[in-house]
């Protein structure tokens, strides 16, 4: 391996970041863009779910208790109606996300102990939201049932302090109240992280469309040398917002660092080496600078979202869609800044995931370098 | 032939259905300006391309300056400079910085760019903008640049496909003076041209067409293997002069040059009469009509038709 | 004007024949991303690992942890038997959850003064799974503190059984959760596809100065705008056609609108989405540029979807935000129409958006593409 060949095309690509509006946005700029945006849109709390309300009881009781499912900002009362019909139009439309009909005889029953008679009408399409108002009425009527048994129970002369006798504590750690963000933000580092890949498969790609590949082909270089050459600096680039990014996420977001800082610099070197190498390996097989973007998204992007645990659990993947997730540098990745972020650990239980980052980017290069031939044909 | 510093056996080469290079046999001694000449799609570039190590050779052999290129390419490689025909230098570096780049990639160390480059640099007239962004200078500039980035290692080898293609006469004449003083120094020089002008200028020429080295030779000899001789003639009516000219016994080919017309013959002697005569005859203004020598243009076109005569 | 027209698109066709990775990827590469993410992510959570401390070791310890491994949500691991056990498994995020039923809990739960106490440890560095295991643990506690305290009162199970509501899902009754992500995912997809293609057109020739060729040709801008947009919106419409059968017979996911409406509304944002595209490409001086506008707008677009996040919880300002994307309306529109069998009048609002803005950014996009090719 030559230094001299591998610095001078380090030295070249690093002006190239510099002096490529394009290049240099994406490598330095974007991650940290897309990371307030991210976590500024998908970590919303549940609020304001507008529901309709269909009142046949039309009694005290019931009054009562719509009122109180209707206090504070969960639900919104949007309409109340006088119909099913209506309810059906309103779901239709996505003007309200649920519906609660009180049947007549809701107080009565209530009163002699018969039960709740409610129904709710949640909109199938948007679960999320319709489990969420479901979740929140069931509470509410709950707590309004056992307080109408307790009065009930009291006036029979029988001591009743709720239908829940078991204490239930729950305790969240790492993230006691459970706020989206602080987890979802060491998550998305994995995500924005990847993005000097895009980059790494663009100039590769690029170098061929633009013929510069057959010159540097001509030359002593071997492919190892250019292929370091071509990744390190990206690693580089990527390390910048690796500083920046914890520092806006304790100021700014409250995610606290109970790690050690220097462990997450250098699993996130590694990281970086295996994302990015994701990236070479694109950049080797795509003949433009075109298809390579296309496939970026495909395998790098997308994959990235949905198969490594940020949004949706690994443990609850099907079998071979956890196969899968194992070989994407962010899947180990985001278990490594959700331990040094907000677990506190350190690399004495982080080793087996340092050691699959390294064999991934190992494995990548090793691919891209094999297949990569120094000939035009 | 027995000291021939490169040499080409039986080289093929096919691309999908389409035979590029067909049993080439080439042997080029050191220190010649080897000229590549013909029509495009003839196999100039891919045959360069082998030579610089940039194909997969699965048939035939080059054994360049002792090393066997189809066998490992990659030992010639710092033994040869190489100008690919649509040569991109990285528009974001300056001319400094390209020239700086090729020479670390060529192994030159720093002290020895240090001193090569200044002379490089006024050499090829950059030295005014050794700073400016290679995106932004002119093809010549771009095409003087591209060679300075292959000169820097002082390879003993220079291979260069067409590097005169799309540059302004006056750039052309001085390419060609760089590579003249190349070719005294003692580089080995391969370059491939369209411009027939340029062939003259080389020491050997070969003729390359349809995958095939038809012709092989110095120039001066290329030119006389033509069987003929051209009459050269000046008239304001050319259109009408070749028509009158062309049904004439003996006359082989006709080719216009602006307002003039190169007539090749068979015996120019015999036929300056007899074109003269036929000329008047159809009232046409003769301002100029003497014998000359053929250019390598005519050669070219000739051995050329000759070629497709024979298929 | 036709055939000239024509001339370009055959131009562009064979630009695609060159380099048949990019055609593939555009037509086949969004539907077997579909199919993968789909299929990896329409179920419900299940499989969290939960670990129990059961330091009670009775019938009714059991019968709670049987309860809790019947919701499907959970997969247990080797019981715990110290706190450190589960302070390791946590930290090293092998369990998402841990119950700690203490000792004495049956005689406390069977005993009429009794306070049964339960502890439930989740895994905060993942609170989504977290917010999951949460809920429930709640619902199998709260049956059974149900049961407990109609035993204790002495009532007729009978009595109480009504303290469940009726709780009815329309639209999609078994809550598949297919039926939501996979139409949402397919929006994603095609507004990719779309926009990295058309954003490609302009800015790759650009990149290499051929545009300059084609301006000297015989062709008024609008002719040049008209070829390169014919196969950005094949390419989409057959896409789309490709990824919505995946939908319909992979994930099963009903067609209860009008089919033709659907394919309507389709090639209409298709327009929008390639005059964004086309707007990027002239914006952008090369390949590279163009690709971190589409991940920078592409990735605005996906947020404010409604797919991640509910937008009627996001803040106002957001909200209004949510109107000027056109992936917004077109979810809505996907949704209405397969999932809720919508007419033109019911999601009206949305499609007078998908108009408003197509002609809005129609507009300003070969105004600007007109001005840039003259």
């Amino acid at each position: 391996m030559s230094y001299r060949h591998l610095w001078a095309i380090i030295r070249k690509e690093i002006q190239h970041i510099l002096r490529d509006r394009g290049t240099f946005m994406l490598v330095l700029v974007t991650p940290t863009l897309v990371l307030l945006l991210m976590s500024y849109s998908l970590a919303v709390d549940i609020q304001h779910v507008p529901i309709a309300l269909l009142d046949f009881d039309q009694s005290a009781t019931s009054r009562d208790f719509v009122h109180q499912i209707t206090a504070g900002e969960d639900l919104d009362l949007y309409v109340t109606v006088d119909s099913i019909a209506e309810i059906e139009e309103l779901l239709t439309r996505g003007k309200i996300k649920a519906a609660l009909i009180i049947d007549p005889g809701f107080s009565e029953d209530l009163l002699a102990l018969r039960g709740l008679s409610l129904q709710i009408i949640i909109d199938g399409t948007e679960p999320e939201t319709g489990g969420f108002a479901v979740d929140h009425i069931g509470w509410r009527a709950e707590s309004f049932a056992s307080n109408i048994l307790a009065s009930q129970m009291q006036a029979r002369g029988i001591q009743f302090d709720s239908l829940q006798p078991i204490d239930l504590r729950i305790r969240a750690w790492y993230n006691p109240s459970l706020t989206p963000r602080i987890d979802l933000v060491p998550g998305l580092l994995s995500i924005v992280l990847g993005f000097p890949a895009f980059s790494v498969a663009l100039t590769l790609a690029r170098e061929r469309e633009h013929r510069t590949m057959e010159q540097l082909l001509a030359t002593p270089i071997t492919r190892i040398e250019l292929l370091l050459g071509k990744i390190i600096p990206y690693i580089l680039a990527g390390l910048v917002n690796v500083l920046i990014i914890p520092v806006i996420a304790m100021a700014w977001f409250q995610v606290p660092f109970n790690g050690n800082f220097l462990v997450f610099i250098l699993l996130s070197i590694l990281f970086l080496f295996a994302e990015l190498s994701m990236g070479m390996i694109i950049g080797v097989f795509m003949k433009s600078q075109s298809s390579a973007l296309a496939l970026s998204f495909l395998v790098v992007m997308f994959p990235g979202f949905f198969l490594t645990g940020i949004f949706f659990p690994i443990a609850a993947l099907p079998e071979l869609a956890r196969m899968e997730s194992l070989f994407l540098p962010g899947t180990h990745y985001a278990i490594i800044t959700r331990g040094v972020f907000l677990t506190g650990i350190g690399l004495d239980i982080l080793w087996p995931y340092a050691i699959m980052l390294l064999f991934l980017g190992l494995a990548f290069t090793g691919t891209a370098a094999l297949f990569f031939k120094k000939k035009l044909a | 032939m027995e000291d021939s510093y490169i040499q080409i056996t039986d080289l093929t080469k096919t691309f999908k259905e389409k035979t590029a290079l067909d049993h080439v046999n080439l042997s080029i001694h050191k220190g010649e300006l080897f000229g590549l000449v013909g029509p495009d799609g003839a196999g100039k570039t891919t045959l360069l391309r082998s030579l610089a190590g940039l194909l997969s050779i699965p048939e035939g052999k080059i054994i360049s300056a002792g090393c066997e290129i189809h066998k490992n390419a990659e030992a010639i490689k710092s033994q040869i400079g190489y100008m690919a025909q649509e040569f991109s230098l990285y528009g974001k570096l300056s001319v400094l910085e390209n020239l700086r780049f090729f020479g670390d990639m060529y192994d030159v160390p720093s002290s020895l760019q240090k001193e090569r480059i200044p002379s490089l640099l006024s050499f090829a007239q950059l030295t005014d903008f050794q700073n400016r962004r290679a995106a932004k200078l002119s093809g010549g500039m771009k095409k003087k640049l591209a060679l300075a980035c292959t000169l820097l290692h002082r390879p003993p080898i220079l291979l260069l496909d067409e590097p005169t293609t799309g540059v302004d006469p006056v750039s052309r004449r001085e390419f060609w003076v760089i590579l003249n003083n190349l070719h005294l120094e003692g580089t080995t020089i391969i370059v491939s041209t369209p411009y027939m002008d340029e062939a003259d200028r080389c020491s050997r020429v070969g003729l390359i067409y349809q995958g095939k080295i038809v012709e092989c030779d110095s120039p001066a000899v290329i030119r006389s293997k033509i069987g003929g001789e051209v009459v050269k003639v000046v008239t304001h009516d050319w259109q009408k002069a070749r028509e009158v000219l062309l049904p004439l016994k003996g006359i082989l080919e006709i080719q216009s040059y602006g307002e003039a017309l190169h007539i090749l013959v068979d015996s120019a002697e015999k036929h300056l009469r007899i074109i003269e005569k036929s000329l008047q005859k159809h009232h046409l203004d003769i301002l100029e009509i003497r014998v000359i020598s053929p250019r390598m243009e005519e050669a070219f076109i000739s051995i050329i038709r000759k070629m497709d005569q024979v298929n | 004007m036709i055939r000239r027209i024509l001339a370009l698109v055959k131009k562009e066709f064979i630009h695609l024949r060159n380099d048949w990775w990019l055609p593939a990827i555009m037509l086949f590469g969004g539907a077997l991303e579909l199919l993968m993410i789909g299929w990896a992510t329409s179920r419900p959570i299940t499989n969290l690992p939960m670990m129990i401390w059961d330091m009670d070791r009775t019938a009714a310890s059991r019968n709670l942890v049987i309860s809790l491994e019947n919701t499907d949500v959970f997969t247990l691991t080797e019981p715990a038997d110290s706190m450190t056990i589960i302070r390791d498994q946590m930290d090293r995020g092998n369990i998402n959850a841990a119950v700690i039923i203490p000792h004495g809990f049956s005689e406390e739960l069977s005993s009429l003064n009794g306070e049964p106490v339960l502890q439930v440890i989740l895994n905060g560095a993942e609170s989504m799974p977290a917010r999951a295991a949460q809920r429930a643990v709640e619902g199998v506690v709260r049956n059974l503190g149900e049961e407990i305290t109609i035993e204790h009162l002495g009532l007729d199970p009978e009595d109480l059984a009504g303290f469940d509501f009726s709780l009815r899902v329309w639209f999609n009754e078994a809550l598949n959760e297919a039926y939501y992500t996979t139409p949402a995912e397919l929006a994603l997809m095609l507004e990719f596809t779309i926009l990295v293609f058309a954003a490609l057109t302009f800015s790759r020739e650009r990149e290499f100065g051929t545009l300059e060729q084609l301006l000297v040709m015989p062709f008024s801008s609008l002719e040049i705008i008209i070829g390169k947009s014919i196969p950005v919106i094949a390419v989409g419409l057959i896409d789309f056609s490709i990824m919505l059968s995946v939908v319909y017979y992979a994930f099963r996911v009903p067609i209860r609108g009008s089919l033709a409406l659907l394919y309507l509304l389709a090639f209409i944002y298709t327009l929008v989405e390639l005059g964004k595209g086309l707007a990027i490409s002239v914006f952008s001086k090369s390949q590279h540029q163009a690709f971190l506008l589409v991940l920078l707008i592409g990735m605005i677009d996906f947020l404010f979807t409604g797919y991640a996040a509910p937008v009627e919880s996001m803040p106002k300002i957001i909200q209004l935000f949510a109107n000027i994307v056109p992936a917004h309306h077109w979810l809505v529109i996907m949704r209405g129409i397969l999932l809720k069998g919508s007419g033109v009048m019911d999601i009206l609002p949305n499609i007078l958006y998908l108009l408003l803005l197509g002609s809005v950014i129609g507009f300003f996009s070969i105004r600007y593409v007109r001005k840039a090719l003259d």
